[in-house]
């Protein structure tokens, strides 16, 4: 039973990786409606999901599947000539498909929609009737077979050679009988080897010196051969070879010899080539160019040798990693402590194992990491929905989809980006009349590209619509009392308005991005993984929503601070500067608040010690070290820590699963003296100190 | 030795449930020596250095499907008399037809059960 889960489970992995390919053929399609490689490849891909499908017993994947395949094998047949509507037609079909596999796999049970997309594909194909076709009468042939399934060469023959012990004759047998047994197989040649046999002086009489050479032309097996000795077999020394024995112990060369490729030898693809070529004679000397371009686009990549891998067991030996690498730096302090000289046995092996954990652990988080392409899949049907629902025709562009991310962000991932891919098309882009008047396609361009950059991962959504519309953005934040209508705010400030929480900019609540959630809840998900959200928009070009992204969740490049004799890890992700202010630059505001004056701003202080409960009153900044930290708004703040100790990456260990979330805390780590440190989280600090929301905070920037 | 311990089988399928599923299959009925190849073409190369018993193929596969392997054992002198059973997803006439000229042994439409690829076996190489 639990093999058969097993399978159930690897059945709908191998659906994800299906539907990929299938997914893919779309697009290539859209580039080439004639290709029929493409379409075969479509049709296969839904033609395999079926035939698990239906080994599973899931029947309503199995019908729809059917269904499609039906349409999908008449066009690749050429009884239906593939169109742009068409196409749609196939990826709303591709789809839905894809739901009906979610749903089987999370044993849900009916999905909408199955019959309009029925009825549809009916429309377009012609009714599906491959049901009612008879199966020819089918007579199985029986085998005869044959055991010994030596290779059977093509002259079937055997080389035996035979001689005879005293025992065999005592035991009332004669070879000549046996040969001749033989010779009812087949041809039979005899030689006689009369080397051994001594002078007639030394003659023993019951030793047979005599040794045969026989050679067996036959169709008989083997077995067949070597029953005729069957009662001789321990009383004689037999040896049984198939001619051409040699030969076919050089395996490589037999099939290219014989048989260069199985596809020269089989007249049904030639056909099929055949019929097609004087269709589309033209088609065939364009098509090369114009493929080779498309396959670099598209970073076509063969899937290397794969195994599956629980992912517990991944996450444990990351883990145990972790571990190691926080046991070296323990075992590297201590003998520290020593103080060997550098170029001791001791401090070489020391260094040579540090770099060993580092390349083991990123050789383990790399096992993590996976190729944001399936993602970047499901967004194109979010913008093929989001298009129809707009009625904006909309073209939907991806660049480097082979960049690996781990996999917990590109789970956490979609939520955030359906969010703001949604956004960009009912926001971004303008109505299709509208970009027309201005000179543009009335198709608009949004572009979904992932890239590795300085250790993080950028994923940048951009449309070439109209821009953020600022004066907009600003009236109605002042509106919904978000700032201040005296507020005198920055172009990129107005941008980051959208991030405010209860923005939503539409006059009326449009049916898709507005859903209640705004932007604010992709940014604070975004944020829960580490990453950051930027806008840059220029009016009449367009807007590009930057995240940028930590590689992995599981380690994270830290500062580490000393706060009122406690250590603690800033990610170094969030510090902009540090510094030892100038008396002079520190201001008071107020009873007890403190700016500092830097770069021609000002920037709120907060004393870490204070927050965190530490010591009482804020200590006086001037004999401190400051952190500048920018918050998720572009607002600067400045942190106050007693000391700088390090920087190094550290090991984060989740506190959620012991205590529950504690404000302005992120994780915690092990350093190597084997102390623990809080890894804090300055936005949630800045949130939580009661500093003041960019909205009604009061000092602006002064340059 | 019972024929289906001596029985050695090749399973050709480039997907690895189904694949996974049709060795399950022959495991259950009790085939001992059961070998697999992904494609018609690695699958042929295999089988013309070592020929096997028989070979059950799927029909639909990329690069050489099912029909295609089939046209190669059967041109091929030293997998000529190789068994041949054909696993379709659709039992398509055409299929079944080219199927039939080309030899093949007999054929099986998915999904089957250990039961019904056990009958299917039998009809062509006897009682297991």
């Amino acid at each position: 039973m639990s093999k058969q889960d097993d399978f159930r489970e690897s059945f709908f992995e191998e659906c994800e990786e299906l539907l990929e390919a299938m997914h893919d053929g779309f697009d290539r399609m859209a580039q080439d409606l004639e290709d029929s490689e493409t379409m075969h490849a479509i049709f296969r891909a839904v033609h395999s999901i079926k035939g698990g499908a239906g080994a599973f017993g899931l029947n309503d994947l199995v019908a729809f599947a059917h269904h499609f395949e039906t349409a999908l094998d008449k066009v690749r047949s050429g009884s239906v000539k593939a169109n742009d509507e068409l196409l749609e037609l196939f990826r709303k079909c591709g789809d839905h498909l894809s739901d009906l596999v979610a749903a089987a796999r999370n044993g849900e049970g009916e999905v909408e929609g199955t019959e309009a997309l029925r009825e549809s594909l009916n429309e377009t194909i012609g009714e599906d009737t491959s049901k009612e076709v008879e199966m020819p009468d089918f007579e199985p042939v029986t085998l005869q077979l044959d055991m010994d399934i030596a290779p059977v060469a093509e002259s079937s023959g055997f080389e035996i050679e035979f001689s005879a012990d005293p025992e065999l004759f005592t035991s009332a047998n004669e070879p000549v009988l046996l040969f001749q047994a033989l010779e009812r197989l087949g041809k039979l040649e005899v030689e006689a080897d009369l080397e051994a046999v001594p002078h007639l002086s030394e003659l023993v009489s019951s030793v047979c010196a005599i040794r045969w050479k026989l050679t067996l032309d036959t169709d008989a097996s083997e077995s067949d051969v070597r029953e005729t000795f069957d009662f001789v077999e321990d009383t004689c020394q037999l040896e049984v070879r198939r001619v051409g024995d040699e030969e076919t112990s050089v395996p490589e060369e037999l099939p290219t010899l014989g048989l260069p490729s199985l596809s020269d030898v089989t007249p049904a693809a030639e056909a099929q080539e055949e019929t097609k070529a004087p269709a589309a004679p033209p088609a065939e000397p364009k098509k090369e160019p114009k493929k080779a371009p498309s396959a670099e686009k598209s970073e076509q990549r063969k899937p290397a040798g794969t195994i599956r891998v629980d992912l517990e067991k991944v996450d444990k030996l990351i883990n145990l990693v972790g571990e190691l690498v926080i046991k070296e730096a323990m075992l590297s302090q201590s003998i520290a402590e020593f103080d060997p000289p550098s170029e001791s046995d001791v401090s070489v092996g020391l260094d040579n194992l540090k770099q060993l954990a580092s390349e083991i652990q990123e050789g383990v988080m790399a096992i993590r990491a996976q190729p944001v392409k399936p993602m970047f899949q499901r967004m194109s049907r979010i913008v093929r929905e989001a298009a129809s629902a707009t009625g904006k025709r909309v073209k939907f562009v991806t660049k480097g989809e082979y960049t690996e991310v781990d996999k917990t962000v590109i789970e956490r991932l979609v939520d955030p980006l359906t969010h703001m891919i949604r956004n960009a098309i009912d926001h971004g882009l303008e109505k299709p009349d509208e970009r027309e008047a201005n000179g543009k396609d009335g198709q608009g361009t949004v572009t979904l590209e992932a890239a590795h950059r300085s250790g993080r991962v950028m994923i940048d959504i951009s449309d070439d619509g109209g821009g953020i519309n600022r004066d907009r953005v600003r009236q109605i934040a002042i509106d919904k009392g978000l700032v201040s209508e005296s507020a005198d705010l920055a172009p990129t400030e107005i941008d980051n308005l959208l991030f405010l929480p209860g923005f939503s900019s539409k006059a009326e609540v449009s049916e898709l991005s507005g859903r209640g959630v705004g932007l604010d809840v992709a940014r604070s998900e975004i944020q829960g993984l580490g990453g950051r959200v930027s806008i840059q928009s220029k009016p009449g070009e367009g807007t590009i929503f930057s995240i940028s992204l930590p590689l992995t969740l599981a380690v994270l490049e830290g500062m580490v601070i000393k706060v009122a004799d406690q250590t603690m890890v800033v990610p170094i992700s969030t510090i902009q500067e540090t510094l030892q202010p100038n008396p002079e630059d520190i201001h008071t505001i107020g009873s007890s608040g403190r700016i500092l004056h830097n770069r021609n701003s000002f920037v709120p202080i907060i004393d870490l010690g204070s927050f965190f409960g530490f010591r009482h009153t804020p200590e006086s900044p001037e004999d401190h070290v400051l952190l500048l930290v920018e918050s998720d708004n572009n607002q600067r703040y400045a942190l106050i820590a007693d000391e700088i100790q390090d920087q190094r990456q550290v090991v984060i260990k989740s506190l959620e699963t012991n205590y529950q979330q504690i404000s302005g805390v992120a994780a915690a780590t092990i350093l190597g003296d084997g102390r623990i440190a809080l890894i804090i989280d300055p936005d949630n600090i800045i949130k939580d100190s009661g500093s003041a929301s960019p909205g009604d905070f009061p000092i602006h920037m002064a340059g | 030795m019972s024929l289906r311990e001596k029985l050695n089988v090749m399973v050709v399928d480039d997907m690895s449930v189904s694949r996974g599923l049709i060795i399950q299959g022959l495991e259950e009925i009790g085939i001992k020596n059961i070998e697999y190849s992904t494609d018609g073409e690695s699958a042929f190369k295999k089988l013309a250095a070592k020929p096997v018993h028989l070979v059950i193929s799927d029909y639909n596969m990329p690069g050489a499907d099912g029909l295609q392997l089939l046209a190669g054992l059967r041109q091929y002198g030293a997998t000529q008399r190789i068994g041949f059973i054909l696993i379709t997803g659709t039992a398509d006439p055409a299929v079944i037809e080219k199927g039939n000229q080309l030899g093949m042994n007999n054929y099986i439409k998915k999904p089957f059960s250990a039961e019904q690829l056990k009958g299917c076996i039998e009809r062509v190489v006897g009682p297991l």
